[in-house]
């Protein structure tokens, strides 16, 4: 865990003492690159803005609370606490969304119980399938991701359902 | 995506007309202003990695790590995969590898646009990107472990085995679904000038 943290400074450290060896001016080409930071933005920013207002009053109206009371029998058949469901469904849709749903969690159920352990494995090892496919694709036209998209729900599903039982033979 | 935008935001509309009216106009403004502060960061985030990522291409440090990858990039994408898109796929890749979901964003964008520039429809390479992407390798998901430490867990690295062996087996499993469907749904060549000769 701790070698991981050395990564990044030894990056730059790297990058630096190459950019020196090879007389490159490094300030002006990492602002050339940075340039771009606020167009990306500027393209980027209305899809956020649109996802994010939507989660929000989903969250906020408790419709995701009811959709999860709903199909929380399905988590437990598969082994996943059902307490969970409603981190399940918001994750793949908004990271800041699933990051108040988690420390809800947390504060409910504790950090250390089976629910909190499998909160934590639960947002760790997925990802926000929708923000990603629509963020990637905004300066392209492509409209139509045809499979991608279920394709992702279910893998990271199968992934999930293995981690929730690697969890409880921890026990 | 819209489908499931307009469902989402018509229900919740609906719900709140009838239970709570004002609670629209409130959680819907929440959403916005959560996306401004979301999005100054990432510009932040943006503008670092851009930065760094361009030194790190003057140097021919990015080609070198795109060479390194170049089996997992053949096995996953074929061999018709062109310089242009190995390069930024293997970026975005060691990006997300790291935990650094945020900094992989600007490559991955790069690596669709280099995937097919006047498609329509997304084709297999752009589907299996962006499966890998979204079920990507974490090593170490570094905000929930910052969450648990405020949270006062005493063991906050507990769920890390299963957690990494959980990211293991969605991207094989996403992988080989792609790699099965992508043999039953072949890609067609997107005809541009249909929609003019047609009327």
């Amino acid at each position: 865990m701790q070698a991981t943290t050395y990564i990044i400074p030894a990056l730059f450290i790297f990058i630096l003492c190459l950019s020196i060896v090879k007389k490159q001016n490094a300030y002006q080409t990492f602002v050339e690159g940075a340039t771009g930071a606020i167009n990306l933005m500027a393209k980027v920013f209305p899809y956020l803005l649109a996802v994010m207002i939507a989660v929000e009053i989903f969250r906020q109206t408790g419709i995701s609370a009811k959709i999860a009371h709903f199909v929380a029998p399905a988590f437990n058949l598969v082994g996943i606490p059902s307490e969970l469901a409603e981190l399940v469904l918001i994750r793949p849709l908004s990271g800041a969304g699933a990051m108040a749903i988690l420390d809800n969690i947390y504060q409910t159920y504790g950090t250390d119980t089976l629910i909190g352990k499998t909160a934590s494995m639960i947002y760790g090892s997925s990802e926000t399938i929708f923000y990603i496919s629509t963020i990637y694709f905004t300066q392209s036209k492509v409209r139509n991701l045809r499979y991608a998209i279920p394709v992702a729900i279910i893998a990271t599903l199968v992934g999930v359902i293995v981690g929730a039982w690697m969890i409880r033979m921890q026990g | 995506m819209n489908k499931i935008w307009v469902l989402i935001l018509l229900t919740s509309c609906i719900v709140s007309a009838i239970f709570a009216p004002e609670l629209a106009i409130v959680a819907m403004t929440k959403g916005a202003n959560d996306a401004v502060k979301l999005s100054i960061s990432l510009v932040a985030i943006y503008g670092l990695w851009l930065g760094t990522l361009n030194i790190m291409d003057k140097l021919g440090l990015s080609d070198k790590i795109a060479w390194c990858m170049r089996p997992i990039m053949r096995f996953l994408f074929g061999k018709d995969l062109s310089k242009e898109s190995n390069k930024y796929v293997s970026l975005n890749m060691s990006a997300n590898f790291l935990g650094l979901g945020n900094a992989a964003t600007p490559m991955g964008i790069q690596a669709i646009n280099s995937m097919g520039e006047n498609r329509t429809t997304a084709n297999t390479q752009m589907i299996m990107f962006v499966v890998v992407s979204a079920t990507s390798l974490q090593l170490l998901p570094t905000t929930v472990i910052g969450l648990l430490i405020n949270r006062g867990s005493s063991t906050p690295t507990s769920f890390l085995i299963p957690s990494i062996v959980a990211t293991i087996i969605s991207t094989i499993v996403g992988v080989l679904l792609v790699k099965i469907l992508s043999k039953i749904f072949k890609d067609k060549p997107e005809n541009h000038q249909q929609t003019s000769s047609i009327i």
